[in-house]
């Protein structure tokens, strides 16, 4: 019995050591982990790491860390390279964090009242619409975000396999047919149909955080944020020289918080931008797998890329072919409706684009709020 | 054999079932058949995720009841669905016949009527069965939700009928491709297990397990070769099973060894986009050298 209770007690610490490196470890995983060791070899490490892989990991992610934490606690093993990886992380979010500061959407303290703020938000949303986000400051920046938090994005619609009851459609509803025709003795008087139910389609934003960009991406990833908190379908990605995925991290009820941790992700704020390699492992990770397959792929780059531009058009076309339309928001487009793309990445990558809008202002961004629904 | 008794009990029953299991998956799998959890295994493309289903169902001598996951999968297709056509032929050859039953109404939906799909199916097999549910990945995440209440206590309620239960549950085994990040509370209900690619070592077994045909040193040469794929960097790169298509086209063709000009002339078993066949080809000379 006291054995017992002493693996108890071990693998319960293992599970928050597991915790306290990151992982979500519930209690109820614990009590499997230790109800499946009941069944194995307590004594047997082999038993123990497979064991708790199985019960503990739900995230493929998440067995580099578990790994770690299993070596640690079971074998000893301080892993010298390993922490000195965590320790340059630990810094290196450090670094982006005091490059990177937006400005809250919450008025501080010191902040005049409630009305006055709300009167001069009201007078100046007009200017503040056509003003471009770099020549904004800081309290204009936080206004912009607010209104912004407004905009509805609707992504058009598309058909799918599943059917609802219809007035007129393809399939008879023999459910519906039945039912009714229980009700005049069996006898079936009228027809009813099943039609084609619609969704819409996924949106999948992906945001240029480097140097050259750094004024409009903030407010874009305010604009993310929006975007993800009014459809359920929308995932979110930034690149400079490399592409994160951030969705996860804008998955936060405050907006300040959801914008400072997907800040924290991100490591490569305001530095060079590979455009053509970053699309090309969004499109090799995530757009093979499915994830922009139908839907609307929003880019949102000045198109000063460093890389070759061969691997950049490579990437497009694919891209192209994996998704149902491209839209790209150029904020040197400005309000010019002459402009033509002047970078090199812009011009290799405009025969795949089907709608090049600005996004460097209030009114550009409800623009493409208002075009998205119409896109089918 | 009706359940195994020990890890090795039960990975050992699997290789004479065909199916080579790392320690890692024959864990999984035993702890699965003990606690009575369901298993998500994750992997990439033809790691043998779906296979493992099957062999398990060949070695207990159970029934594999298999639910293929797609897009707009619904509720009727996974679960139940009442025989309506047959209702209604049923309803009017008793109008027709003016037959007064007073029953007529509960037996049109009774046992006669009902279509088992392959979730009610299953709770009904109980421990008789392997329930295999398929890229689980490509059914929306509402369809997921639903899954979730049937995992977590193997009851299905019909409300013409009544509550049908498992009394032990079958042995459940989800995959998933990753085309999208399933759910987690779907992924707390489950055992977790990523499939890896095989060392070439257990891979050159595996070949010769599944293709007994085929010489040892033209597998060892086709799994080199292949592992050298994997590391080129390819959008889809092969996974087992394409392993053992190229060592048995390979075979087919009378082919004894792995030269440039015959790799060069099957790599359609083994690489199957435009963009990879062409940086396959600049390569070949690499890939096909040592063994």
């Amino acid at each position: 019995m006291a054995e017992r209770d002493r693996i108890v007690r071990l693998l319960v610490r293992f599970g928050s050591e597991l915790r306290a490196a990151g992982l979500a470890v519930g209690s109820g995983d614990i009590m499997s982990y230790c109800a499946a060791m009941t069944e194995l070899d307590p004594a047997d490490l082999a038993d123990l790491y497979w064991a708790g892989r199985t019960v503990l990991v739900c995230r493929r992610d998440d067995i580099a860390g578990y790994d770690r934490v299993f070596r640690r606690f079971f074998l000893g093993d301080d892993d010298q390279v390993a922490e000195l990886l965590r320790l340059n992380a630990a810094a290196a979010s450090q670094v982006s964090q005091s490059a990177l500061v937006i400005p809250a959407t919450d008025p501080g303290s010191d902040e005049p009242g409630e009305e006055a703020v709300l009167g001069l938000m009201a007078s100046g949303a007009e200017t503040l619409r056509h003003k471009s986000f770099a020549a904004c400051t800081p309290d204009e920046l936080a206004a912009v975000r607010r209104i912004m938090a407004r905009i509805r994005l609707t992504p058009p619609q598309r058909r799918t396999r599943r059917t609802r009851p219809a007035r007129r459609g393809s399939v008879p509803d023999l459910r519906r047919i039945v039912r009714r025709s229980m009700r005049m003795h069996g006898e079936p008087a009228e027809l009813c149909w099943r039609g084609r139910k619609v969704r819409p389609r996924p949106l999948i934003l992906i945001l240029d955080v480097s140097g050259s960009m750094a004024d409009y991406s903030r407010n874009l990833l305010q604009f993310a944020y929006s975007a993800r908190r009014a459809a359920a379908r929308v995932e979110v990605f930034c690149f400079g020289t490399r592409l994160t995925r951030i969705t996860r991290e804008l998955d936060h009820r405050r907006p300040d918080d959801a914008l400072a941790r997907a800040a924290r992700t991100v490591f490569d704020w305001e530095g060079g931008t590979r455009i053509g390699a970053s699309l090309e492992s969004f499109v090799r990770e995530w757009g093979r797998r499915g994830l922009c397959r139908g839907g609307i792929v929003v880019i949102c780059s000045d198109g000063l890329d460093r890389g070759d531009p061969a691997t950049l058009a490579a990437a497009m076309e694919r891209l192209a072919r994996l998704s149902y339309r491209i839209i790209w928001l150029n904020p040197h487009k400005g309000t010019d409706p002459a402009f033509r793309p002047s970078t090199l990445g812009m011009i290799v990558a405009a025969p795949h684009v089907h709608l090049l809008l600005s996004g460097h202002d209030l009114a550009s961004l409800e623009e493409l709020a208002a075009l998205l629904p119409s896109l089918n | 054999m009706d359940r195994p008794e020990s890890v090795s009990e039960l990975a050992d029953a699997l290789r004479q079932g065909g199916y080579l299991a790392d320690r890692g998956l024959a864990t999984a799998l035993f702890v699965a058949f003990r606690m009575h959890r369901p298993v998500l295994l994750e992997g990439e493309v033809g790691v043998g995720k779906t296979e493992v289903a099957k062999v398990l169902a060949a070695i207990f001598g159970r029934r594999l009841i298999r639910l293929q996951c797609y897009e707009g999968i619904e509720v009727n297709q996974a679960l139940y669905e009442w025989d309506y056509a047959r209702q209604m032929l049923h309803i009017r050859a008793l109008s027709q016949q003016q037959i007064a039953d007073p029953d007529a109404v509960d037996k049109l939906f009774g046992p006669k009527f009902l279509l088992e799909r392959p979730l009610l199916e299953a709770v009904r097999a109980g421990d008789g069965a392997v329930l295999l549910i398929d890229e689980v990945d490509r059914a929306d995440d509402e369809f997921e939700a639903f899954l979730l209440e049937v995992l977590s206590d193997f009851q299905i309620s019909i409300p013409e009928i009544g509550t049908i239960k498992a009394d032990s549950p079958p042995l459940v085994i989800l995959t998933s491709n990753r085309t999208r990040e399933l759910h987690d509370a779907l992924k707390r209900r489950c055992l977790y297990h990523w499939i890896g690619y095989p060392a070439p070592d257990r891979e050159t077994e595996i070949v010769l397990l599944k293709e007994p045909g085929v010489g040892e040193a033209l597998t060892r040469k086709v799994v080199a070769a292949v592992n050298r794929l994997r590391e080129l960097d390819l959008a889809k790169p092969p996974g087992v099973a394409e392993t053992i298509d190229w060592a048995r086209t390979l075979h087919f063709l009378g082919e004894t060894d792995l030269g440039q000009a015959a790799a060069s002339d099957t790599l359609g078993a083994v690489v199957k986009e435009r963009d990879d066949l062409e940086l396959v080809r600049d390569n070949l000379a690499d890939i096909t050298s040592g063994g």
